[in-house]
């Protein structure tokens, strides 16, 4: 090994780590995992905001009608 | 093989679609017949304000079907287009509501104002206006020449937060109120929105700092205000890099990881390396050539879409201005063509402004690309890149794909005298961004 490969080793160890074991396939179907839990969540939030949200303006509760700023 | 992305005439159609229901909404949800008052005009602007809003998120959320489908550059440039847009309208519907509410109480328009601002969520709702004001006001030119690219970054960040204000009081707006499946929809739009975001623009950095632990492996000085920076990591290949493409970058050194720069591959991408080549255009460019080796390195990418698969053409003109070398500089290593069908235009001010001109040199040996050089005042009629004289170096350039990376101001001289001298518009590939 030249010197200044044993420098480089020396600086930055960590990059000649041997690598993490999980195969790519893994890895992409970790990700698919992730997605479509992180979009299911975002649709059980969104449903949930939808129907629980008011009946009523407030602006209706003041008033017959006006726009709601 | 990558899916394919949607298109950006889709996404138009679908965007459209959207748009002009949401403003029919709020046209009829005063009743009819349509009573054109500034209640009416609150009814419309807020709808046409919120939906663009959570639009402008999911054109910017970086997820990978619109950047590969549309391109980071068209996505920008209709972000810029659309974002001021929003703004005005949201201060149009927070006046014309205030007005409408005057109105209605029959008390002048600082009554009204206290009024209204004491309604639920309309508090939080005005602190939003006012930081989107706040960014769009940074965001003219005039005034985001003034300020440094890391505080105006920062303060854009701020954008999520002024969107999640404005939606606390949308769904108890008289335009959804009552209408359980519209109120359903719109937060649903909201929370996919925000869900794009959290996946392309924090889990998948994330991610891909842990799964390829990119750090700095060396800087090399290229000119006075130019440098290389060589990285190295662990499974580089699973990123699917092309030459061509570019990635954000975060140095994560105590100065420099507020800020995300986009900078091209300046060289093909390896299973262990990648180098990007840099200029100093400020004090945070300016900041990353100290930049220490073994810094970990944040990348969010690849993006862009100048790549060899654009390619339809037999021959390929590369035309490149300064800088814009840098995806130049790989794509001139790997067009599978006879270098004869090749040819490179590399524009500068100065001989010393020729960075990577070694390494060009040296592709244009092995494979027998055509090199031209342009050095000089522009003003020198030597130095013009017009198609006229583009037409004079490589004979019709109509026959070519054209690649183009130059500054603004270079590269719209060059698409317009293309354009006008009639290369088709799906021939012409170029990426625009600028710090």
């Amino acid at each position: 090994m030249s010197d200044a490969a044993l420098d480089y080793q020396r600086r930055i160890p960590r990059i000649t780590r041997s690598s993490v074991t999980a195969s790519p396939s893994l890895i992409r179907w970790t990700l698919r995992i992730v997605t479509v839990t992180l979009f299911g969540a975002a649709t059980a939030i969104g449903v949930n905001l939808g129907v629980s949200a008011p009946d009523i303006s407030p602006t209706v509760v003041h008033h017959g009608h006006v726009a709601s700023p | 093989m990558r899916p394919p992305g949607i298109t950006a005439i889709t996404l138009v159609v679908v965007v459209y679609l959207g748009a002009a229901l949401a403003v029919l909404q709020g046209f009829v949800s005063g009743g009819l017949p349509i009573d054109f008052s500034a209640s009416l005009m609150a009814q419309v602007s807020g709808m046409a304000a919120g939906y663009g809003a959570a639009i402008m998120l999911i054109l910017m959320s970086r997820s990978p079907w619109l950047e590969r489908g549309v391109g980071a550059g068209r996505l920008s440039r209709w972000h810029a287009w659309g974002a001021p847009l929003v703004i005005i309208l949201t201060v149009l519907h927070a006046f014309a509501a205030v007005a409408a509410w005057a109105e209605v109480e029959s008390i002048d328009l600082i009554a009204a104002t206290y009024q209204v601002l004491n309604l639920p969520g309309l508090m939080t709702a005005l602190v939003g206006t006012v930081i989107l004001v706040l960014i769009g006001v940074t965001s003219i030119r005039a005034v985001r020449r003034r300020i440094s690219y890391e505080r105006w970054h920062f303060l854009h960040l701020l954008t999520y937060l002024a969107v999640g204000f404005g939606f606390v009081h949308q769904l108890a707006g008289p335009d959804l109120v009552g209408r359980r499946w519209l109120q359903i929809a719109w937060a649903l739009l909201y929370c996919y929105a925000f869900a794009l975001v959290l996946r392309w623009r924090v889990f998948q950095p994330i991610f891909q700092l842990w799964r390829h632990r990119l750090r700095v492996e060396d800087v090399r000085q290229e000119s006075e205000d130019v440098m290389s920076v060589l990285m190295s990591g662990q499974h580089l290949d699973e990123l699917r890099a092309e030459p061509g493409q570019f990635f954000r970058w975060r140095f994560l050194t105590r100065e420099t990881w507020r800020s995300a720069y986009p900078f091209s591959l300046s060289a093909p991408p390896t299973r262990h390396r990648l180098r990007i080549t840099i200029k100093a255009s400020g004090d945070g460019t300016r900041r990353l050539f100290a930049v220490p080796r073994g810094t970990l390195v944040f990348a969010e990418g690849p993006y862009g879409v100048i790549t060899s698969r654009r390619r339809r053409r037999p021959r390929v003109l590369l035309i490149a201005g300064g800088v814009g070398i840098t995806p130049m500089r790989s794509l001139f290593e790997v067009i599978d063509l006879p270098g004869k069908d090749i040819t490179l235009v590399y524009r500068a001010s100065k001989e010393q402004d020729l960075v990577l001109k070694h390494e060009i040199d040296e592709i244009a040996e092995r494979s027998g690309a055509r090199v031209v050089y342009l050095v000089g005042p522009s003003s020198d009629t030597a130095n013009d890149i017009s198609a006229h004289a583009l037409n004079r170096i490589v004979g019709d350039v109509r026959d070519h794909d054209v690649y183009l990376c130059a500054s603004p101001g270079l590269a719209a001289r060059v698409r317009g005298s293309l354009m006008d001298s009639g290369l088709p518009r799906h021939q012409l590939h170029e990426e625009r961004f600028s710090l």
